[in-house]
């Protein structure tokens, strides 16, 4: 299975790289700036982590849109992953009520697919500034946290998925299991 | 061992046994490589250089020259260790530079901790070099690599911290240890004897102190890190954290506050608490030092550290805090 991850900038796009690494994926970090054409035989693609505000400009959010429009393969947003995805389907971000930084206590309420096995409720790790405010029509909310109302989402009509917060690091529990839940996407789509 | 990656069917090494056969196996192929020849080698007095120097000892014996570099940055006894253990007891060949006064003389005044860790960078490489250029007919260069650095560089040659000495000399690189994880390194020292305070030693910067004595850094203020840091430490080890906590040490930065001792007024520094638990350190939590060990800790820096009146403790977790504060 080919899975690559797009770098948005954050400061745990190398550990995305490892968990999947470790789950015996061929994997490979590329820049943003990555034209399409190179990443369309790929089995899935996250979209990672940036820094603040990335999600909101453009310029350093490269061929993210592209991806997102052009990909028939499962793509999985984390953090400004996660927001660019959303703003790119219609919704609105902003700068977030209460933004969180290391622990947050997440509550799962699908477990459809992304979460599948995964408690109702467990500890995650964030850091971000901004929020999704408004979520696309086709997307639907999967997981909250007290502090922030829109934690994951996933996309109604095609495997797109995205989460507020970071599965890639330690501190977030079941976070290799939800890469795993992601690769099994996959291999169900595959078939 | 031409190649960098790890056969499946490797056992894990977590007993002295598969240590024994490990070290056994090791000197046969260090022999192998070396044959005749002399190999140099940078000791840190961290556990995986320890390891490669302890195991080319039992390879090569004197044919191994050992470099220990003092920064002037390192922790209270911690060179002296490093000369016993190695000198003193294992018989090595160990050449011991102290180059206190140069390193903090290049760094009188420099606040900027970017500039001071280039500037700590490459003096190191400086002295090493010159120590390097003495040491006729030298054609290897042990490396402490371990699995993780080769895993996470990709399965290319692993990054080195003496810059580009390989090139520059032509040395071949001796890395007996690159197919194992930490904790096979760790029961491996272990077993060729080295003492269990340098096999379970805390992960510690290059730049050492450097980084937390924060900001310009002069001979007091990091004298008072040092001492500060040793107390915390010989703390830990009575309540039992030692080996439990991940990373614990003291910062003192450049900053003073009001104090007073004895009707005398103070004008001192604060000592900072760090003590943090991770795995890879990309994120992490801080450790619930239980109120009546920190009281301790607390007492007894404030009456034997120099210069200092306060003493405080870092809450915050990674992100957004790191966990060094430089």
């Amino acid at each position: 299975m080919k899975v690559y991850i797009v770098d948005n900038g954050g400061q745990w796009t190398h550990r995305e790289w490892r968990v999947l690494k470790y789950l015996d994926v061929e994997t490979k970090i590329v820049p943003n700036t990555t034209p399409f054409e190179e990443l369309k035989d790929l089995d899935g693609l996250i979209l990672s982590g940036g820094s603040p505000n990335v999600a909101s400009d453009k310029d350093a959010m490269g061929n993210n849109g592209e991806y997102l429009d052009k990909a028939e393969f499962p793509i999985f947003g984390i953090c400004a992953g996660m927001q660019f995805t959303c703003e790119w389907f219609g919704g609105k971000l902003g700068p977030a009520e209460n933004p969180e930084f290391s622990k947050v206590d997440l509550k799962i309420s699908n477990h459809a697919d992304l979460f599948k096995g995964i408690p109702d409720e467990i500890t995650v790790w964030a850091s971000h500034n901004d929020e999704v405010k408004v979520v696309p029509d086709n997307f639907e909310i999967i997981a909250t946290s007290p502090t922030c109302p829109v934690e994951a989402v996933r996309c109604k009509d095609r495997p797109i998925y995205a989460v507020q917060f970071h599965p890639e690091v330690e501190h977030t529990e079941y976070g290799a299991e939800m890469f795993q839940n992601f690769l099994d996407i996959i291999a169900d789509w595959k078939k | 061992m031409d190649s960098n990656k790890r056969p499946d069917t490797m056992e894990r090494i977590t007993t002295p046994e598969l240590a024994d056969a490990f070290i056994k196996e090791q000197v046969v192929e260090l022999q192998k490589q070396i044959g005749d020849g002399k190999v140099l080698l940078a000791l840190s007095g961290g556990v995986d250089s320890s390891v490669v120097a302890a195991l080319l000892i039992k390879a090569i014996g004197k044919n191994l020259t050992c470099v220990h570099v003092n920064h002037g940055l390192l922790r209270k006894g911690e060179a002296e260790q490093v000369i016993d253990v190695f000198r003193n007891q294992m018989k090595a060949n160990l050449v011991y530079v102290d180059a206190t006064d140069r390193f903090l003389d290049k760094l009188a005044g420099v606040s900027d901790p970017e500039q001071k860790r280039k500037i700590i960078g490459a003096e190191f490489i400086t002295v090493f070099e010159e120590e390097a250029k003495k040491i006729e007919g030298v054609k290897f260069l042990g490396q402490g690599t371990i699995y993780p650095d080769i895993l996470e560089s990709n399965g290319v040659k692993a990054h080195h911290n003496v810059g580009g000495l390989p090139e520059k000399f032509g040395f071949e690189l001796v890395e007996p240890v690159k197919l194992l994880f930490k904790d096979e390194v760790r029961v491996v020292g272990k077993q060729l004897g080295l003492p269990d305070n340098m096999v379970y030693r805390q992960p510690f910067p290059g730049p050492g102190l450097g980084v937390r004595c924060t900001g310009a850094i002069t001979r007091d203020r990091l004298e008072a890190v040092r001492e500060s840091d040793a107390i915390l430490r010989e703390e830990f080890a009575k309540a039992d954290l030692e080996g439990k906590v991940w990373q614990y040490f003291t910062v003192v930065p450049d900053y003073r506050s009001t104090g007073v001792r004895d009707g005398k007024r103070l004008w001192d520094w604060p000592v900072i608490i760090r003590a943090v638990n991770t795995k890879d350190a990309m994120t992490a939590t801080v450790e619930e030092v239980p109120w009546p060990l920190l009281n301790k800790i607390t007492q007894r820096i404030l009456a034997e550290v120099k210069g200092v009146n306060r003493v405080l403790y870092d809450l915050s977790p990674k992100p957004c805090a790191t966990i060094e504060w430089e």
